[in-house]
């Protein structure tokens, strides 16, 4: 990738970086969700390699999946191209609302009170150690 | 939740933030030094690896488990990554970290018994 296209980019509004941290989380949830359909139809491929997950490849939503999974590292990358990680990180942790919630309402999961909970309380952490993790993620 | 996932879901954890340090590291090499070079092609094959380990791990994970009990797990890597950052870098653990990282240990657990 050539490392002096900056400006000329960023003036389209879909080259926005923080667009793009949108897209890369909506990715991220999509992808899951169809990984987590294409993992229960392989349930009974194998018992044996069950555990490797390997056994997972079998359906294509897998692999739709994995295109997803792609898409949201190349939208990724590029916005922390123009975005310190400090501060995309933390606007990334908004996946830990979107699966649970998507999970709920798409594959109609029950989510019980004590569950919702300890979703809540992931994200209060999250929300307090996002920035600091960011910055010690930088400096590794 | 038997001992084994909980096992399986650890690994695919520490397998996850150690392959996105070494792809870090990978890409880092490259700037002066290109891509022709030892440093990178290790750190980037280690670090796929380590990165497909733990995708498929989770794949595995989720046959059996469901999605919104399996997703907030992930929120204990940001502790890997103190701890990481702790002992490679010798960085002081700030006071927002440890209540952050104790706030997510307990909704885990939360999430684990649910």
């Amino acid at each position: 990738m050539p490392m002096n296209s900056e400006p000329r980019v960023q003036s389209f509004r879909f080259a926005n970086p923080w667009v793009q941290v949108a897209v890369s989380t909506l990715c991220v949830t999509i992808s899951e969700l169809f990984l987590k359909r294409g993992a229960m139809a392989t349930v009974h491929v194998s018992q044996q390699w069950a555990w490797t997950g390997l056994t997972g490849l079998a359906s294509p939503l897998v692999w739709i999946g994995i295109i997803f999974v792609v898409l949201s590292f190349i939208t990724w990358l590029y916005a922390l191209r123009h975005l310190p990680l400090s501060r995309a990180f933390p606007a990334s942790q908004a996946v830990h609302v979107l699966v649970p919630l998507s999970s709920w309402l798409v594959l109609g999961e029950r989510i019980t009170t004590i569950r919702w909970c300890g979703i809540a309380l992931v994200l209060a952490g999250l929300a307090l150690v996002a920035k600091p993790v960011a910055t010690l993620e930088e400096k590794l | 939740m038997t001992l084994l996932s909980l096992l399986l879901i650890g690994v695919s954890l520490v397998a996850l933030v150690g392959g996105q340090l070494l792809l870090k590291r990978a890409m880092e090499s490259t700037t002066g030094r290109g891509f022709a070079q030892r440093t990178f092609v290790i750190s980037l094959l280690a670090g796929t690896l380590l990165m497909a380990t733990s995708f498929f791990l989770t794949l595995g994970l989720l046959q059996r488990f469901d999605l919104s009990y399996l997703y907030p797990f992930q929120g204990l890597s940001v502790i890997f990554i103190s701890i990481a950052a702790a002992v490679l870098l010798r960085e002081r653990l700030t006071l927002p970290l440890i209540i952050g990282s104790i706030l997510i240990t307990a909704g885990v657990v939360l999430v684990s018994i649910s």
